[in-house]
């Protein structure tokens, strides 16, 4: 961008603190954040016909609002995620070159594929059990959906959850590698003293997301996978409370890391409208630190009324629930106020989504932590609270910030900023109707209005009908909003077309000052952490002798865990062999694709192939009983070869989590 | 089925409203501020010594939620004596039994299902919701409740489980 246009559009100090922007961040930038905002929009039409029959407006059966009501959660789900995935990627991607322009688009391409197969479950197949496909729900239609389309559901949301994976281990191991490891990333090192400078925080937030990121995805594929395991098998049974503790670690982690995401992207664009630097500081290396341990342990919120449910889980996520609030008020919404303060600040249409969505984070975060006390969730579980509190964070949040991550790439395209008419009326028709919409829900869920409900109660139809009003107020200022997207878009192609001989495109992104590495780091940097690895792989060989595989057959568990132990030490033995240095000098970063698909693809496969179905049949054959161990030593091994191929701190989180699918699975997986 | 405001319940909404409002009022502040062109060693010297307080009222706030929230779980009490209920969710049903009790009888629902994860919901006779507690195929969650008023109860799954997940209801007498 040209600074002329800079003064335009940004804070007089701004353009300085933009982040220098590459062709490859362009494309990623309009790509997700293209195709996240057209799915928030055919979305939100969607809720808006599921309000007008819950209006009892129009005539639709209830077998349709159920369906529509999955394909609502699951394609705003992707629209929000892929939209902050590319709007963190655009930010992070101009201090870490090292980031892969392939291996994003993968990711997209896989979110796509995945929303491609939810739209044909539910619009063809008529899958309607959610999307949080809670077992044995998808299994049991009460003859309103076919096998085919729960499969087809599952498997689409499992490629979402792929796609994020991806997402997640090229974000790790760029940023580990290019700041020193998990510590430097994460500013551990620069809290400690010995690192002066420390990462940008906007790399610490994608290091954390992704982090998490992956054992979410983890979590996600192992359900999925059980999930179609029972599909083969009919006689493979899942524990009904571990699917619930699974599939809502996943579903609940998933939704609040979209949230982490877009943090990260606030921390450069609010700077460029303030003209002040938002700067590495102890409170938010340390915040983010403490939010990694709240957003992996809050998840049991969800669960607070399955009494069965372990007392510690619940207890934990009481605690995890309300303290994950502490690093958003105390630290990043602080800091965007105090950046904001007394700063001249440049109010466009940008500047002001952006705001705005701070302001639905707070108050969306307010009505959650009340959800999220055991007492009040005693009387509020399920009620239309639920979708108050999350559709205030999500909608007036992340939605906002949605729109103001391509109202900014626009708005800097076009070298100017958005109509002042638009500016002003289109965040203020979608602030009014947005918590009118959202106040009705808050209102019906302390009236005790279930949630998930085609029709409501008698006499609460004019909650829907006031809601419904609302959301087509909020529509026509998101209208109003794409008009001028519109409008931004013609006058950046006359732009383009004018000046691009003027204005040469930035073909590359600056780079950290410590140049990254071209190899990735063995995973196992000393000869002693070989020696540890081998000696763990020798205790977990005993599982392949006689007496203790005999006695493993006594359970299905058993048996499952007996293979996760298997997969276990060949995964030991093949990142020992491969931090050796003969081979680890090999491992060069052409082999990150095989390791990245290798990493994706065989645990996986892994947990498929653990059906009691196949190996119940071999049993009696010791040949084939033994190919069949052998092949689970051949997958732990290959996926321990694969995860050595994407450095030390991603190829760690992958392979933990890979171990932790086999035995999560082992835990869970009752029948057959 | 109605439904109507319980005291617990309104006290949550205006608890959240206050919240909100105050929110709202805080982030007006700003927006009026932003305008303004201060030093922002100026901002950060009032805006660290403030947040020192601002950490230190949150962990208060959220820690008491948290405490207080110790004393008041819905979580079954082995040591309660009362009547148990067996009840069971099935689509799209709820069977119990017995279903019928005295006003003020102790009740725990003894509470599980035949297919799918349900929720069972208890409204009482005014319409306000009670507690609730999950049903699960597999498991046997218990609920303990002290059914105080006179009149008919309701039963209502809130746990979605299907097509006909709002018709899945089910009343039950309680006499003086």
């Amino acid at each position: 961008m040209n600074e002329m246009a800079a003064a335009e559009v940004l804070h007089p100090l701004g353009e300085q603190l933009s982040p220098r922007s590459s062709k490859p961040q362009n494309l990623v930038g309009w790509l997700f954040g293209g195709t996240g905002l057209a799915l928030f929009a055919l979305m939100a039409l969607v809720g808006l016909v599921m309000r007008l029959i819950q209006a009892e407006t129009i005539d639709i059966t209830s077998v349709w609002f159920y369906r529509l009501m999955t394909l609502h959660a699951a394609g705003m789900l992707a629209g929000a995620l892929l939209s902050m995935m590319g709007g963190l990627w655009f930010v992070v991607r101009a201090v870490v070159p090292e980031l892969n322009f392939g291996r994003v688009i993968a990711s997209w391409a896989s979110i796509i594929a995945g929303v491609v197969l939810v739209l044909v479950a539910v619009l063809i197949g008529g899958f309607a059990a959610g999307w949080t496909f809670l077992y044995p729900l998808p299994f049991d239609s009460s003859g309103q959906w076919s096998t085919w389309a729960a499969v087809t559901f599952i498997i689409g949301m499992g490629l979402v959850g792929v796609g994020f994976l991806i997402y997640c281990i090229d974000v790790l191991r760029a940023t580990t590698q290019t700041y020193g490891g998990l510590t430097g990333a994460l500013a551990i090192k620069w809290l400690r003293g010995k690192d002066p400078t420390g990462p940008p925080p906007q790399v610490i937030a994608a290091t954390a997301v992704s982090l998490q990121g992956i054992i979410c995805s983890a979590v996600g594929m192992t359900i999925v996978m059980a999930l179609l395991d029972h599909t083969v098998d009919g006689d493979v049974m899942l524990d009904a409370l571990w699917a619930k503790n699974l599939t809502y670690f996943f579903g609940h982690t998933i939704a609040n890391l979209i949230i982490y995401l877009a943090a990260g992207m606030i921390y450069v664009l609010v700077p460029l409208y303030a003209g002040r630097q938002w700067k590495l500081s102890k409170p938010l290396a340390i915040g983010w630190l403490f939010t990694i341990c709240f957003v992996m342990t809050a998840y049991s919120h969800h669960l607070y009324m399955d009494f069965v449910q372990p007392g510690a889980p619940q207890m934990i996520s009481l605690v995890a629930s309300s303290a994950a609030a502490l690093p958003v008020a105390v630290v990043t919404i602080y800091t965007g106020m105090m950046l904001i303060w007394g700063s001249r600040f440049r109010w466009t249409l940008t500047s002001i989504l952006l705001y705005l969505g701070f302001a639905g984070w707070a108050i969306g975060g307010a009505g959650a932590v009340l959800d999220s006390l055991i007492p009040i969730n005693f009387k509020f579980h399920n009620t239309l609270w639920v979708p108050a509190h999350f559709h205030n964070y999500l909608m007036m949040g992340v939605g906002l910030w949605m729109m103001a991550m391509v109202s900014y790439l626009l708005e800097r395209a076009a070298g100017r900023t958005a109509s002042r008419r638009t500016t002003i009326w289109a965040p203020a028709l979608m602030v009014a109707g947005g918590y009118g919409f959202i106040f009705c829900w808050y209102v019906s869920g302390a009236l005790g209005i279930p949630r998930r409900w085609a029709v409501h109660p008698i006499g609460t139809e004019g909650y829907s009908l006031v809601a419904s009003i609302f959301v087509v107020i909020f529509l026509a200022g998101f209208t109003m909003l794409l008009i001028e997207f519109a409008s931004l878009a013609r006058t950046a192609l006359a732009r383009r077309r004018t000046a691009t001989a003027e204005v040469p495109l930035q073909t590359e992104a600056p780079a950290h000052p410590e140049p990254a590495p071209g190899a990735p780091e063995p995973m196992l940097r000393s000869p002693f952490g070989i020696g540890v690895t081998v000696g763990l792989a020798v205790i977990a060989s005993f599982v392949l002798l006689p007496p203790i595989s005999d006695a493993s057959i006594a359970t299905i568990g058993f048996h499952h865990l007996a293979h996760g132990v298997q997969f276990f030490l060949a995964a030991m033995l093949a990142v020992a062999l491969a931090s050796t240095p003969s081979i680890a000098r090999r491992m060069t970063p052409r082999w990150t694709n095989f390791g990245l698909a290798i990493v994706v693809l065989i645990p996986a496969a892994m947990l498929l192939f653990m059906v009691p179905a196949i190996y119940s049949e071999i049993d009696n054959d010791n040949f084939l009983h033994a190919s069949y161990h052998f092949g689970v030593l051949l997958l732990g091994f290959i996926t321990g070869l694969g995860a050595s191929m994407l450095g030390r701190v991603a190829g760690w989180a992958v392979l933990v989590s890979s171990i932790g699918m086999a035995l999560m699975f082992a835990a869970g997986v009752t029948g057959g | 089925m109605e439904v109507t405001f319980g005291g617990f319940q309104i006290a949550v909404l205006a608890a959240f409203l206050f919240v909100a409002l105050s929110l709202v009022a805080i982030f007006a502040v700003v927006a009026r501020q932003a305008r303004r062109n201060v030093e922002f060693a100026e901002v950060t010297d009032t805006g660290y010594r403030l947040r020192r307080y601002w950490f230190a009222f949150l962990c208060v706030l959220l820690g008491s939620g948290v405490v207080l929230s110790l004393f008041f779980l819905p979580y079954p009490d082995n040591a309660k004596s009362g009547a148990t209920v067996n009840v069971s969710g099935g689509l799209f049903y709820w069977s119990m039994s017995p279903d019928t009790f005295k006003a003020g009888s102790d009740v725990t629902f003894d509470v599980t299902s035949s297919d799918v994860n349900h929720g069972l919901g208890v409204y009482d006779p005014d319409g306000v919701l009670v507690g609730s507690v999950q049903a699960m195929p597999g498991y046997q969650n218990q609920l303990d409740l002290t059914l105080d008023e006179p009149g008919t109860y309701m039963l209502a799954c809130l746990e979605y489980c299907g097509y006909k997940h709002h018709e899945m209801m089910r009343e039950f007498e309680v006499t003086p």
